[in-house]
């Protein structure tokens, strides 16, 4: 059945290929200057959270940002762009494949380009963090990664999806996105919170993404809720993609 | 005969718009079948919906049997489009826009890259087959469009006013195209150009505001319209005094007057005789039957006035 969507797939794939080093250059360049400015800038103020040195505190969050931005980027941009400017999706709407082949296509594209640009983030900052990553805590700390790039592909792929103009996609991000990532403690511990916000802002998908991210690079453990959290969130922003895209084409 | 497209009391609503009307029709299979109609005629909506874009909002349509509503799958393995504006992806080359096309239609690399090679040399795209289409003139792109329609050989062609914005060599080079494939599929298209209906189609309706108008081959429908009995007359001299005396004959249903010459539409061909009577010793230069073309019936049909 997922015929289509591997063509789809491998056609961005062939197009991320071709503009790969430009890409990740303009990928690296924001995560690592917030490390340097915040990991190292505000040394002399902040030297640890919890025991853990603050650059080392806000890496991992630093690459699930990039991981996931990357992933809604890519989604809710392809998706508008191939719809209302190329209207590459009527070409493909007119061959053997169904709406599911493209939007599941579309939301593997997205999925790749966060898992790639988390990664290769990963590794630069592995590379010039003086501290040292427990190799062995890599496999929590991925899976974590991926089902949160999947996550954001899906709501990138729902507002390009819906969105006609594009400068209402920037504006979900600015406004939706972006303070939904800050309010996840990338920068600061949960416990800054008053205690009265604190459950809400532990049930944030977001939090689950930041906070399950630290706790698998730096503990080696992914805790329960936010596993839970992850997988819940991915599968209904899923879920909630393929539903709107589907409607969308029946118009 | 076989009917390759099966139009049933087809109909699309916006709102309380009608784009198209309870559309009927059937086309036989391995015809040119050519759709003319103004500007928001309702072509584009009907090719829409034959071709599993757009879902009608009444009615059904079969294309080579398979139901639009129930079997789309199954119509779009066996249908090529030309949308009305390209749709080429302008980040693959002219050569990765087909083969990704032979692969959303399940082909496999030894069956569609000869077919590809094949399609660039008749189209002429062979030697910029790397390049990207915005790299391309107009004409080339369509010509792309047109082959990546083609590549998994499809039994019925859509083609929505596929040389709009061509020059004329173009127009030519894409019709010689469109003769090639007759017989051997079905074609489908629409066009505001009544030449191209002409030369092309072995069968053209004319429709507006969502319903057919006339329909036959355009010799069928020139001659429908050729009832009118419309001559052009010429005398020497300045024509001084004669549109009165013409809009005054009982016979004659209207006149037109540039300089000397007359455009006269007469109630029927023996009306003739007492024309050339009453024109007694005047001087004839020139009387001619002017036989209709595609156009002035078109334009009979749907109206001199411009769409919004
Ligand atoms: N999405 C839409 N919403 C509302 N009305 C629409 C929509 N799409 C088309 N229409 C209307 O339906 C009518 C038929 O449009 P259509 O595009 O089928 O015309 P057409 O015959 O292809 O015209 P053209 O020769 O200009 O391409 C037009 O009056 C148009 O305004
Ligand atoms: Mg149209």
């Amino acid at each position: 059945m997922f015929r289509g969507a591997l063509s789809i797939w491998g056609r961005d794939m062939l197009v991320l290929r071709r503009g790969i080093l430009s890409e990740l250059i303009a990928v690296i360049a924001y995560p690592l200057t917030l490390y340097l400015a915040f990991g190292f800038g505000l040394k002399g103020y902040i030297s640890e959270v919890g025991g853990v040195p603050y650059p080392l505190f806000i890496a991992p969050g630093l690459i699930s940002m990039t991981a996931v931005n990357a992933a809604f980027d890519e989604s809710s941009w392809s998706m508008w762009f191939h719809r209302r400017v190329q209207h590459t999706i009527e070409e493909y709407r007119v061959t053997p494949i169904t709406v599911y082949d493209i939007v599941i296509g579309k939301i593997f594209s997205g999925f790749t380009q966060g898992a790639l640009k988390g990664a290769v983030v990963f590794l630069v900052i592995a590379l010039c963090t003086p501290f040292r990553i427990d190799y062995s805590h890599l496999p929590a700390y991925l899976l974590c990664l991926s089902i949160s790039s999947m996550t954001f592909s899906c709501l990138g792929t729902i507002c390009g999806t819906v969105i006609d103009k594009p400068e209402n996609i920037g504006r979900v991000q600015s406004v939706v996105i972006v303070p939904l990532i800050f309010m996840a403690g990338i920068f600061f511990p949960l416990s800054s919170y008053p205690a009265a916000v604190l459950p809400i802002i532990k049930l944030l998908p977001t939090t689950a993404v930041f906070e399950g991210a630290r706790a698998a690079l730096l503990l080696g453990y992914l805790p329960p809720q936010y596993l839970i959290n992850l997988l819940l969130s991915a599968s209904i922003a899923f879920a909630l993609a393929v539903y709107t895209f589907n409607r969308k084409m029946a118009e | 005969m076989t009917i390759a497209v099966e139009l049933n009391e087809i109909t699309k609503s916006y709102g309380a718009f009608k784009a198209v009307d309870r559309f009927s029709l059937q086309v036989e299979r391995g015809t040119v079948f050519g759709l003319l109609g103004p500007n928001g005629a309702g072509k584009t909506t009907l090719i829409k919906m034959l071709t599993t874009l757009m879902r009608p909002s009444s009615g059904d349509a079969l294309v080579e049997g398979f139901s639009v509503l129930s079997a789309g799958k199954s119509v779009r393995r066996v249908i090529g489009v030309v949308p009305q504006e390209n749709n080429l992806d302008r980040y693959l080359t002219a050569r990765e826009n087909l083969t990704l096309h032979a692969r959303l239609h399940g082909m496999r690399p030894d069956a569609y890259n000869p077919r590809i090679d094949e399609l660039l040399e008749m189209t002429g795209l062979a030697a910029r087959q790397h390049d990207f289409p915005d790299t391309f003139s107009g004409g080339m792109q369509r010509r792309l469009v047109v082959a990546r329609a083609l590549v998994h050989e499809p039994r019925v062609l859509f083609l929505d006013e596929p040389t709009t914005g061509l020059d004329p060599q173009s127009r030519r080079a894409l019709w010689e195209h469109i003769r090639g494939l007759r017989h051997a599929m079905t074609v489908f298209l629409t066009t505001h150009y009544m030449d191209e209906a002409d030369a092309l189609c072995d069968r053209i309706m004319i429709m507006d505001h969502g319903a057919s108008l006339a329909d036959g081959t355009a010799a069928q429908l020139k001659d429908a319209f050729s009832r009118a009995h419309v001559y052009e007359l010429e005398l020497r001299g300045d024509g001084q005094g004669y549109q009165e005396l013409f809009a005054g004959l009982p016979f004659v249903r209207s006149v037109e007057r540039s300089g000397s010459s007359f455009r006269l539409t007469l109630a029927d061909e023996d009306s003739l005789k007492p024309l050339m009577d009453c024109l007694g010793g005047a001087e004839i230069r020139k009387i001619c039957l002017k036989e209709p073309s595609l156009e002035d019936v078109f334009i009979a049909l749907t109206g001199e006035k411009v769409r919004e």
